[in-house]
């Protein structure tokens, strides 16, 4: 070999070497970065590949789950059919075989199905496509698509068979549809965000749930509602409230009609989070709405050990015994309805407001816990109550409890990927409670279906800092976080700190939170923007609003400063930025800080608003909490002007669905 | 018969067949539609009540604080179903099975002095117009809109209707509408309409249109297919007198509009308006029976609109008018029919409403509910035979 080879040789080796090195010595700083300083064996493929939605690695790396979410038998108990969310299905199982006998591809993130007392037709409610599908059975065909409010998830059918009330969750309304005209005939006001319905067994009542507290005074205690429907006088005749309670992911009637049992959570977020004896920061129970007008809460946690993110009830055809689903332990509790009688018949007031708190009650009531699989969601009772059907999300399998037996007794597989991804067991780890403290919440209690409880919680136990939790959906690429952004990565906000100040536990493993990562940024996402027209466009208002959004001059000619033009700090397929910016809303109980401007997208399902949550509505951002025009160039508009920026606010899509370059055609040459 | 019927030419049956359906025609056709003040002239396809003889109310029950009101004072009244609701200056009451419960800002309503009610036709809320703000009364709670918290123009709010799922009201800063299914407000003022300021009183909404009595803008008509405005004022600009009879709404100041059997109804505080869609009527108290020419509100039920003055309650069906008035400190009261005619007739009355100064009406079957400076009045239909001195 020449000698200029072997120098060449030599060279490269060398220049490679001192590349590496450089690399290397850059990568670990970059880690140090990203993780907080904590040590953590991650890779590229961590950040860069795993968390993405799109890409030929991310695609190679992640599967197509089924995620079902709730289901219900046929009233000959012949089939069940099994609402599949990701996979936009309801699919059907026969019974006499367990097997899946048809796939019937529905609406975008269909809800739950409802079959009609003919056993013709399913009745499915696509929670993202704001319709509901009507189903013949015989063929799978999709016979009709009716219009609802916006976001239908829970459904009942009326007794007599003619009419489904629907919960729309995102527009807080209650749709009452005529199966046979086809077409929406009603629609009541329900509470914020209404989840479920159940119609009482005589038809003339109808409860419906709701996932969030009603709005309160800032720092007052919550109250979530059960909307009640008079069918006869066609209104909604009162307005029920349980206390201190949120998260009512469903309710049910007795058969007798004596209770509408709902599911819910009760946080603590008025107290520091210390007082373990107290119940610590999160329990999980059932709320009770008496005939006789009364509500009643009981725990279904133990003074050790918790049950958390109740999530579905179902009744035995007796009345005796309710089965909830708890999807942040992977159990179902057995609860003995008579001795709830027997405790609520003479209970006064007082004693009322002791069992909703009483830990040490539930040996009474609950007879017996049973184990699924991982993340437990919708139940379904067969028409002769033997069997309890458990839709475990997180496995895409049916496990049926036998309940007489009081144990599962089989499983039925719904045919998902059988491989567990990266992702999932992401989604797995942040729909289960084992990561905290006596298992008591998981990340779902306080960002239910990936968004955020509407609450502010005194995480540090200071009665300061007061935080309002934030959305969890289209994070991706949204760095830093935390209201005073602090936290330039997922890593440093679920790794040592998050241990230390919300689970205290043990961090999560490198692996568990490479996981929680790359299922916070590719799973969790926002709905389609409801307020936006069919189509995507804009309505007159929200470009008149758009037009605020952007401008540069007062009404009076004045030029804006850069920094207090709405799109200085929240621009971009977020809208949002770096600029750290002193908006004018700290409070005197808040240390001195520069604030992180927000995600806008979707913020109209926000509320309440700001860093914590005094502002009720965006409105009030402006009109009560910024006097002195810090939070952008306002207090010239007129009333109308303020509206149409409102209006163009609540029409902010999630970047997937509207992104195009006219949206985002400010962003570029006019920052800083 | 047979043959001869087959001898008939074919236009020979023809023209038998023509006479016949117009004999038949004639017997079917109903008397009624002879009467040109009631006929149907089509601006807005909406549902025509047939014109019925012009009832007369009496047997008034008034309710006043004695009666469990929160106040004598009643700005309106609304008939809900079973329940009757009333908005005074005290507070907002509801009639619900004999007994009144009243309703103010402890309970949630966004302020004492209520100024209008309505009742949404799709799912039975009570909205409530008020002094500091407009609420929904539903499942037995209130929630408020205010212009801090919601799109609402203004916090005096004069009045509100539903209109389907959208609400409409009339407020100091403009008139707003607020669609209850995805909650987006509108605000009209003369930024956007031909309003000459955003001052207004009243609105009211047909099929096709939605009508809105504009302080100095005489009434703002907004289309909803095209959604565009037009406004109706007074061609003669007058403010001080109706210097051309009938040449259009008599006065740019406008309190109250209603419409009902395709006629548009608008009072001001300087007489009445009648609107065909083609065609203006002026209506005074001085050449008509319309008793007072300050009207604070109207309100037709089918053919016959209500007048609410400062001199009695009227009503009107395009031909005769009947007016309501109280005795004042004496007992009873009197029915004038056709008044300022050469036909007026006055019937003397055992009852009478609770006071001549008459702010809000509505009605239920055979039944008038009438607000007023001095209780909530309530009239049943009655017969009655006219005499040289006729009693009801």
């Amino acid at each position: 070999m020449k000698k200029g080879k072997i120098y060449l040789i030599v060279i490269l080796f060398f220049l490679l070497a001192v590349g590496y090195a450089a690399f290397h010595k850059w990568s670990v700083n970059h880690v140090t970065y990203i993780t907080g300083g904590v040590e953590h064996p991650i890779g590229c493929i961590s950040c860069h590949v795993a968390p993405e939605r799109t890409g030929f690695l991310a695609n190679m790396m992640n599967e197509d789950y089924l995620s079902p979410i709730n289901a219900t038998a046929n009233h000959d108990g012949s089939r069940l059919y099994v609402v599949a969310q990701d996979a936009d299905q309801v699919i059907e199982i026969d019974l006499a075989t367990n097997q899946v006998i048809s796939r019937i591809q529905v609406g975008d993130r269909p809800h739950t199905v409802e079959i009609t007392a003919d056993n013709k037709t399913a009745i499915v409610s696509n929670q993202w496509a704001n319709n509901i599908y009507l189903i013949d059975l015989s063929n799978g065909a999709i016979t009709d698509t009716i219009a609802t409010g916006g976001g239908p998830a829970g459904m009942d059918i009326s007794p007599d068979g003619k009419l489904v009330y629907i919960a729309n969750t995102y527009d807080n309304s209650i749709s009452v549809i005529d199966i046979e005209a086809k077409e929406e005939t009603r629609r009541y006001q329900g509470g914020n965000f209404p989840t479920n319905v159940t119609v009482s067994p005589s038809g003339d009542m109808v409860y419906v749930s709701s996932q969030r507290t009603i709005p309160v005074e800032h720092r007052a205690p919550i109250m979530s509602e059960v909307t009640v429907i008079n069918t006869v006088a066609n209104r909604v005749s009162d307005r029920r409230y349980f206390q201190s309670a949120h998260i009512m992911e469903s309710i049910e009637f007795t058969p007798q009609g004596d209770m509408a049992i709902a599911t819910l959570v009760r946080p603590k977020n008025l107290v520091p989070s210390a007082q373990i004896e107290g119940g610590w920061m999160i329990n999980h129970g059932i709320g009770i709405a008496m005939s006789d007008g009364r509500m009643a809460q009981f725990l279904l946690d133990e003074p050790n050990e918790f049950y958390p993110d109740p999530y579905n009830i179902v009744i035995h055809p007796t009345g005796k015994f309710a089965y909830v689903s708890h999807s942040g332990a992977d159990m179902v509790s057995v609860i003995d309805l008579d001795a709830i009688r027997t405790l609520l018949q003479n209970a006064s007031d007082a004693d009322l407001v002791r069992y909703a708190n009483h830990l040490g009650l539930s040996s009474e009531y609950v007879v017996k816990r049973i184990s699924t699989g991982a993340n437990p969601k919708g139940l379904a009772i067969s028409p002769d109550g033997k069997y309890v059907y458990v839709v475990e999300r997180m496995m895409d399998r049916i496990s049926v409890i036998d309940t007489e037996k009081m144990e599962v007794d089989h499983s039925i597989d719904l045919g998902g990927p059988t491989r567990i991804t990266v992702s999932r067991l992401g989604g797995q780890l942040f729909s289960n409670a084992s990561h905290t403290y006596h298992n008591q919440y998981s990340c779902y209690t306080c960002h239910p279906d990936g968004h955020e409880d509407g609450l502010t919680y005194d995480l540090t136990g200071s009665g300061r800092n007061l935080a309002n939790v934030q959305t969890l959906r289209d994070l991706n690429h949204t760095a830093p976080f935390k209201w005073i952004g602090t936290n330039q990565s997922v890593y440093k906000q679920c790794g040592m700190r998050f241990s230390i100040f919300v689970t205290r536990t043990e961090s999560f493993s490198p692996k568990n939170l490479d996981a929680l990562v790359a299922y916070i940024f590719r799973e969790l996402t926002h709905p389609p923007n409801l307020n936006r027209l069919p189509d995507g466009e804009l309505t007159d208002a929200q470009k008149r609003g758009k037009v605020m959004y952007y401008r540069t001059v007062t009404n009076t000619g004045m030029e804006i400063p850069v920094k207090d033009q709405c799109i200085t700090c929240h621009n971009g397929p977020s809208y949002n930025s770096t600029i750290m910016s002193d908006i004018g809303t700290l409070k005197e109980n808040d240390d001195p800080t520069l604030f992180d401007p927000a995600n806008l997208n979707n913020v109209y399902e926000s509320a309440p608003y700001l860093h914590d949550g005094s502002a009720a509505t965006l409105e009030e951002v402006w009109t009560k909490f910024n006097p002195d025009d810090k939070h952008g160039y306002v207090n010239d508009m007129t009333k109308d002007q303020l509206n149409d920026l409102v209006e163009y606010l609540k029409a902010l899509p999630a970047e997937r669905y509207y992104a195009s370059d006219q949206e985002y055609e400010v962003t570029t040459g006019q920052l800083h | 018969m047979k043959n001869y019927l087959q001898k008939l030419t074919f236009t020979q049956t023809t023209a038998f067949l023509v006479v016949l359906s117009l004999v038949l025609f004639s017997f079917i056709m109903p008397v009624g539609t002879q009467d040109t003040a009631n006929q149907s002239t089509g601006t807005d396809k909406s549902e025509v009540t047939e014109a019925k003889p012009m009832p007369i109310y009496g047997n008034w029950k008034n309710y006043t604080k004695k009666d469990g009101l929160p106040a004598d004072k009643i700005y309106c009244v609304r008939v809900d179903g079973d329940r009757v609701w009333a908005g005074t200056n005290n507070g907002l009451a509801m009639l619900e099975n004999g007994k009144w419960t009243t309703f103010t800002e402890k309970d949630g309503l966004a302020h004492h002095n209520v100024l209008s009610i309505d009742i949404s036709p799709i799912n039975g809320d009570v909205w409530v117009a008020t002094m500091s703000g407009l609420s929904v009364y539903s499942g037995g709670k209130f929630k408020t809109y205010t212009q801090f918290n919601s799109g609402l123009a203004n916090d005096v709010v004069y009045c509100v209707i539903c209109d389907g799922k959208d609400v409409w009201t009339a407020t100091g800063g403009g008139a707003n509408s607020f669609d209850t299914f995805t909650g987006k407000w509108g605000i009209y003022t003369e930024q956007n309409a031909p309003m000459h300021e955003p001052w207004t009183y009243n609105v009211c909404a047909s099929k096709e249109k939605i009508f809105i009595a504009a302080w100095g803008g005489g009434v703002i008509e907004w289309t909803k297919k095209t959604q565009q405005f037009r406004d109706y004022v007074d061609p003669d600009g007058e403010m001080e007198i109706d210097l051309f009879p009938d040449d259009g709404v008599i006065h740019d100041i406008t309190t109250a509009v209603s419409y009902a059997n395709d006629i548009l109804w608008v009072s001001s505080y300087f007489g009445m308006s009648r609107y065909d869609g083609s065609k203006w009527k002026g209506y005074f108290d001085h050449d008509s029976g319309l008793a007072g020419n300050f009207i604070n509100f109207l309100k037709a039920n089918g053919p016959v609109v209500w007048a609410c003055t400062d001199n009695g309650m009227s009503s009107f069906d395009g031909n005769t008018w009947v007016t309501y008035r109280n005795n004042g400190t004496e007992k009873g009261g009197k029915v004038i029919i056709d008044g300022n005619s050469p036909n007026e007739r006055t019937l003397s009355a055992t009852s009478s409403i609770a006071h001549n100064f008459i702010i809000g009406v509505d009605f239920k079957d055979n039944e008038v509910w009438i607000a007023t400076a001095g209780g909530l009045s309530k009239g049943e239909i009655v017969s009655y035979t006219e005499t040289k001195t006729s009693k009801l």
